[in-house]
C-alpha cells in the first residue's frame, strides 16, 4: 500500500510539474469521460432500488483530482473515469460532492489514469464573450465548438435551490449539460449543467473557485439564501405608501423568513435598499463589479457562505436601518416536501399493506417528465405552502398492497396522513411510533389530512404485525420498512 | 363541432354524495351536440312527428375580459315536444343562446323559440316557441320507465354526419350514478347504452315503443359504442321542479359516504358481517345532512333503500351510489335516513336543500360574469369558467400563481371551513395606462386586501375602492402569507378611469 502511494505521489508529482496550461489542442490531456452508475428512485415500490448509468464529463484540476457537476453522484454505485476519450475505465471515488453548488470531487487510486494527464486552470475571471469554445469527447473524439456568450443570471441550481450566478451560453448543439468545458485562451470559463434548445446552463469558473477554496480550507459551511421573498421596488406609489419618497428602488418585502425577530431579519413592507453594500435598483438587481446588473439573491452566495452575517440596509416605515442578517444554510430538509433526498435509499414503511413514504419532489416526480401536469394537484401544491401545525414534513399513504387486513381499502392512495392513533404525523419514524399503540376497539387509527377525499381508516391491531410478515413475502419486498 | 369538455380539476364535489372513492368523477366526457342543416324527407310517422331540431345562436362571455363576448357561434341539437306544448332537450343545447331556431319534422319554416328553465345541473331545458301554436298540432311524447340492462333502445335525432333525422337502436349497457359534463362538478343517473350519441343528437328522445326512456346528452370520446342518456326519473325531477315556476336544482346533503367493508372497521362501529351499511365519512360544515349525521355514523337506509356495505343501493334491478336516493327528494323535502350510531338504529329527518355554494367550481351559463373594473384594473370572481382561460386542464401546476387559484376555487374551503371567500376576486388583467403601468402584478392573482378590508365578494372591492380617502389605493394580492402590495394614486386613478374606459371601449366599468 505504501509502495503504492509512493508511485502515486511519484505520478502526481510529474502531473503537477507539468501543470502549465494545456495548449489549446490540448484538452484531451485533462477532458475525461465519467460514467456514474446510480441508484434510481422507484417512486410507487419504494423498496426497489433499480439504477442507470450516465456519461458525463469532469476535468483534472489539480493532482489526482477530477471536477464535475454533482449531478447523478449522490446516489452512484459505481463511478469510473476514463481518459483519451477511448479505452480503458478506471474505478473512481467519490472524495466530495455538494448538491447546492452542483459541484464533485473524483478520484481513483490508479496510477495509470494520471499518466499524460494535466490540470487545466479555472480562469480567474469570467467576463462577457462574445465568443468560446465547448469542448467535449464524443465518439471518441474530442470535439471543440464555438458557442456564444449569452449572459450572466441568477437562479437555483440544476439539484440545488440556492440562488447563484450562472452563465448562459447558445450552441447549435444537442445533448448537452453532461459537465462539457466552456474554455476561452486555454482556461477553463465554467462547466455545463443542463441545455434547454439553444440555450446551455454553465457554471462560471469564478463561483467554482471560491467553493472549491473554501472546501479545501475547510471553510465551506455550504450555500445559503434569503429566505424572505420581495417584489421590485418599481412602482413609486407603493415606496411613498411605505414611506421613501424619491426615484423608484430597492425590493418590497412581502414575506418573512424564519426569523421573526425585526432586528435580525426583514419584515413584510421593508424596503430593501443595500445589501452587503451593494445598492439595491428598482428591478431587484444590484450592480456586480464581475457580471454587471444581477438579481440581489447572489448577494447570499456572491461573498458569502451559509452562517455568515450580510448587512441590510432596509427603509422602516419612516426611518432606515441596517440589520445583521444571518444567511441561512440551503439545505433540502428544510423544506416541507424537499426536492431532492440524498445520502440514504429512499425510505417507506409498510404496515398491513398500507405503504407510507415521505412527501417528497422525487416522489412527485414519479409520474414522469410532464410531472408537474400528471402529479396529484393537491400532494404538489404542499410544495409552496408553509411548514406548519408544528409539522416540518408530510407522510403519504402511496398505495395498498392488498391484503385480508386491508380488504376495502384496496384503491386508498395519494392521501396525507394527519394523525395516527391520535399522534401527528411528520415522519415514518412518528408514524411507527404511533403503531405501538393501538386506538381503542384493537385498532389502528389513520387520519388525513381535512379536505382530502378519505378521512379515516381503520386497521385491526391485534394482526397488523402478522399481516405485514404475510404481505412481506407475499409482495417479495425485502422489508417492512427502512427510514 | 363544438367539444365541451368537463373540468379535470382533481378536486372532488364536497356536497354530492358518493358512495366510491375512485369513482371516475371527471372523465373526459363529450356532449353530444351540433349536428348541421337538416332536409327532412316527406315522411308521416310517428313519434318522430313530435322531435325536432334546434339550431342555436350563441354567444359565451370571455371570463378574462368579462365586459366582451366571443364570436357567435352556430351549433345543432334535438329536442321533443312534450305536455303543455313545450319542447325538452339538453341545457347544453342552448347555452349562452341568443337566439334559438325550431325546426319541426317535415317543415321548412324556422321557428323561434325561447328558454323557459333551464337545469345545467342535470343538463336539461324547456323551451317554448314564440309562438306556441305551431306546435298545437304536435301530440307530446310520453315518458315510460327506467328502461332495463340488456333491454333494447332506438335513439332519434340530428347528429353530424347527414342531414336527416337519424334513428340508432342499441342496447341499454349500464345504469349507474356518471359525473354531468355540462355542469362539470355534478352527478346523477345516466343510461349507458351502445345505440350510436354523436354531436347532434343531444336533447333527442332515446325510445322504447312508443316511450321515451331517456335523453341523450353524453358520450366519452375513445370509448366506442358508449354513448349516454338521462333516465325518465332525473328528467321527471327537473319537470317537477320548475312546475311551481321556479327551478331549485337537485339537492344536496352535504356528505361523503364510504364504503364499510373492512372488518376491523365494522367491528369497532358495531356492525354484524351482513354487507349492510356505509359510512359518514365527512360532512360539509353547514349542509343539511350535518344537522342530523356525524362522522362515522353508518347508513341503512336511505329513503327506504337498503344501503349495502359497499356504499350502493338497489334501484330497479340495478345496484346504484347511494347518492340517486339523496337525488329523489326535491328541494325542500324530507328525506328519511336510517342510522347506525353507537349499537342503536335511529332515524334521522334531512331537509334537503338545493346547494349552490360550489357554484363558481363549476361550470357556469347564461349569466354573464360579474365584474368591476377601476384604473384600468380588471376584478371579476374566480371560478372555474376564469381558470380555463389560462389553459387546457391537466396545466403545469409550477406556475405558482396558478396554483394559488386553483387552491382557493377547489380545496381551501373543504379543507380550512370558514377560511375560503364567499367569492374570491382576482385580478385577471389591467387595461395599461400611465396610472397602473408601474404596477408588477398583471392580472391572475387573488384580491386578499384593498386598502385594509379583506375581500370576500365582488362589491367589496367596489366598496373598499369606493370608501377610501387616502392618498392611494393599497391592494395585497394572494394569500396574506405570500401577498404581493401595490398601489396607485387615488386622484390619478380617478381621473384616469373615463379615459380609459373610452380608450378600450367599455361601456360599463362593472356588472355586479
Amino acid at each position: 500500500m505504501k509502495l503504492f502511494r509512493l508511485l502515486f505521489r511519484v505520478a502526481m508529482l510529474g502531473l503537477a510539474s507539468a501543470a502549465a496550461l494545456p495548449a489549446q489542442s490540448g484538452w484531451e490531456h485533462s477532458l475525461v469521460s465519467i460514467e456514474v452508475t446510480s441508484k434510481v428512485y422507484d417512486a410507487f415500490q419504494p423498496w426497489n432500488d433499480p439504477t442507470r448509468a450516465v456519461r458525463k464529463h469532469g476535468v483534472v484540476i489539480g493532482p489526482g483530482e477530477v471536477l464535475t457537476t454533482a449531478q447523478y453522484l449522490p446516489t452512484h454505485t459505481l463511478v469510473r473515469l476514463q481518459k483519451g476519450g477511448r479505452g480503458r475505465w478506471y474505478d473512481a471515488r467519490v472524495t466530495w460532492w455538494d448538491a447546492q453548488s452542483n459541484l464533485a470531487l473524483l478520484t481513483t487510486e490508479a496510477p495509470a489514469f494520471w499518466d499524460g494527464l494535466q490540470p487545466a486552470a479555472l480562469a480567474e475571471t469570467v467576463s462577457r464573450g462574445p465568443d468560446f469554445e465547448l469542448i467535449r469527447w464524443r465518439d471518441g473524439n474530442l470535439e471543440e465548438r464555438r458557442v456564444e456568450f449569452g449572459q450572466f443570471t441568477v437562479g437555483e441550481g440544476v439539484i440545488g435551490f440556492a440562488p447563484h450566478v450562472q452563465m448562459e451560453v447558445a450552441a447549435d448543439l444537442s445533448g448537452l449539460g453532461w459537465a462539457e468545458l466552456i474554455v476561452r485562451e486555454g482556461r477553463v470559463l465554467g462547466l455545463t449543467t443542463h441545455s434547454n434548445g439553444r440555450v446551455c446552463g454553465v457554471l462560471p469558473a469564478t463561483f467554482i473557485r471560491r467553493v472549491l477554496a473554501a472546501h479545501r480550507a475547510g471553510t465551506f459551511t455550504g450555500l445559503g439564501y434569503f429566505d424572505f421573498t420581495w417584489q421590485p421596488g418599481g412602482n413609486p406609489e407603493l415606496l411613498k405608501e411605505l414611506g421613501l419618497d424619491g426615484p423608484p428602488r430597492g425590493g418590497v418585502v412581502n414575506r418573512a423568513g424564519h426569523v421573526t425577530d425585526p432586528d435580525k431579519a426583514p419584515q413584510p413592507r421593508d424596503i430593501l435598499l443595500a445589501v452587503d453594500g451593494f445598492d439595491i435598483d428598482s428591478e431587484g438587481d444590484y450592480l456586480d463589479p464581475d457580471f454587471g446588473h444581477l438579481m440581489l439573491e447572489n448577494l447570499a452566495n456572491r461573498a458569502h457562505f451559509a452562517g455568515d452575517t450580510v448587512k441590510l440596509r432596509l427603509r422602516r416605515g419612516p426611518e432606515e436601518r441596517t440589520i445583521d442578517y444571518v444567511v441561512p444554510v440551503a439545505r433540502f430538509a428544510d423544506e416541507l416536501v424537499p426536492r431532492e433526498v440524498f445520502g440514504a435509499p429512499p425510505v417507506y414503511l409498510v404496515a398491513g399493506g398500507l405503504v407510507f413514504q415521505p412527501l417528497t419532489q422525487p416522489f412527485l416526480r414519479g409520474w414522469g417528465d410532464e410531472w408537474r401536469k400528471h402529479a396529484p394537484f393537491r400532494l404538489q401544491y404542499y410544495q409552496y405552502a408553509d411548514a406548519h401545525d408544528r409539522r416540518d414534513s408530510l407522510v403519504v399513504l402511496t398505495g395498498v398492497l392488498p391484503d385480508e387486513i386491508n380488504l376495502g381499502y384496496e384503491d386508498a392512495d395519494l392521501i396525507v396522513l394527519d394523525r395516527v392513533n391520535g399522534r401527528m404525523i411528520a415522519t415514518l419514524a412518528d408514524l411507527a411510533e404511533a403503531l405501538k399503540t393501538a386506538s381503542p376497539g384493537g385498532v389502528h387509527r389513520f387520519e388525513f389530512m381535512p379536505g382530502h377525499n378519505l378521512q379515516r381508516l381503520l386497521l385491526d391491531a391485534a394482526t397488523l404485525d402478522e399481516a405485514t410478515r404475510r404481505v412481506v413475502e407475499h409482495y417479495g419486498l425485502p422489508a417492512a420498512a427502512r427510514f | 363541432m363544438k367539444y365541451l369538455l368537463c373540468h379535470a380539476s382533481g378536486g372532488k364535489p364536497p356536497v354530492t354524495v358518493v358512495a366510491r372513492r375512485g369513482a371516475a368523477w371527471f372523465g373526459a366526457l363529450v356532449l353530444a351536440w351540433c349536428g348541421w342543416g337538416i332536409s327532412l324527407r316527406a315522411e308521416d310517422a310517428a313519434p318522430e312527428q313530435a322531435v325536432v331540431q334546434i339550431l342555436t345562436y350563441s354567444q359565451v362571455p370571455e371570463f378574462d375580459a368579462p365586459w366582451r363576448f366571443e364570436p357567435v357561434r352556430h351549433s345543432a341539437g334535438t329536442g321533443f315536444v312534450i305536455a303543455g306544448g313545450r319542447i325538452l332537450t339538453n341545457a347544453h343545447v342552448i347555452a349562452w343562446a341568443k337566439q334559438i331556431l325550431v325546426r319541426r319534422y317535415q317543415d321548412p319554416r324556422l321557428l323561434t323559440a325561447r328558454v323557459v328553465f333551464a337545469g345545467h345541473d342535470c343538463d336539461l331545458a324547456v323551451l317554448e316557441l314564440e309562438e306556441p301554436a305551431q306546435l298545437a298540432d304536435v301530440k307530446p311524447l310520453e315518458f315510460g320507465e327506467l328502461p332495463t340492462v340488456q333491454s333494447t333502445v332506438v335513439t332519434c335525432g340530428y347528429p353530424a354526419g347527414g342531414d336527416q333525422m337519424s334513428f340508432t337502436r342499441g342496447v341499454v349497457s349500464r345504469i349507474e350514478v356518471q359525473p354531468y359534463a355540462h355542469a362539470g362538478n355534478r352527478a346523477l343517473l345516466a343510461v349507458q347504452t351502445d345505440a350510436a350519441i354523436n354531436p347532434g343528437n343531444s336533447g333527442g328522445p332515446v325510445f322504447q315503443g312508443n316511450k321515451v326512456v331517456g335523453v341523450a346528452f353524453q358520450g366519452i370520446p375513445g370509448l366506442q359504442n358508449a354513448g349516454f342518456f338521462i333516465p325518465p326519473e332525473v328528467v321527471e325531477h327537473f319537470l317537477k321542479d320548475i312546475a311551481d315556476g321556479h327551478y331549485d336544482g337537485f339537492p344536496q346533503a352535504g356528505l361523503t359516504l364510504e364504503p364499510v367493508q373492512n372488518p376491523a372497521y365494522r367491528r369497532v362501529l358495531g356492525l354484524a358481517d351482513d354487507g349492510r351499511g356505509a359510512r359518514v365519512d365527512s360532512l360539509r360544515a353547514g349542509g343539511p345532512a350535518a344537522r342530523g349525521l356525524r362522522p362515522d355514523d353508518v347508513l341503512l337506509e336511505a329513503g327506504g333503500y337498503p344501503v349495502g356495505s359497499d356504499g350502493m343501493i338497489p334501484y330497479q334491478g340495478n345496484r346504484v351510489a347511494v347518492g340517486v336516493a339523496f337525488q329523489q327528494p326535491q328541494a325542500g323535502e324530507v328525506l328519511r335516513l336510517s342510522v347506525f350510531r353507537e349499537g342503536k338504529t335511529l332515524d334521522v329527518d334531512v331537509n334537503m336543500e338545493a346547494y349552490d355554494g360550489d357554484r363558481l367550481a363549476g361550470s357556469q351559463y347564461d349569466q354573464p360574469p360579474r365584474y368591476f373594473i377601476y384604473a384600468g384594473l380588471i376584478f371579476t370572481p374566480l371560478s372555474a369558467n376564469y381558470l380555463e382561460t389560462l389553459g387546457e386542464p391537466g396545466r403545469d401546476y409550477l406556475w405558482k400563481g396558478l396554483a394559488e387559484l386553483t387552491y382557493q376555487l377547489y380545496h381551501l374551503e373543504a379543507e380550512s371551513p370558514g377560511s375560503g371567500r364567499v367569492e374570491p376576486v382576482v385580478l385577471c388583467g389591467i387595461l395599461p395606462h400611465a396610472v397602473n403601468a408601474d404596477l408588477s402584478v398583471r392580472g391572475r392573482v387573488v384580491v386578499n386586501r384593498i386598502n385594509g378590508v379583506r375581500i370576500e365578494r365582488l362589491e367589496d372591492v367596489r366598496r373598499a375602492l369606493l370608501e377610501n380617502q387616502g392618498a392611494r389605493h393599497l391592494f395585497e394580492f394572494n394569500n396574506p402569507e405570500h401577498g404581493i402590495l401595490e398601489a396607485i394614486d387615488r386622484a390619478a386613478a380617478s381621473a384616469a378611469h373615463t379615459e380609459i374606459l373610452r380608450t378600450y371601449g367599455i361601456v360599463s366599468d362593472q356588472r355586479l
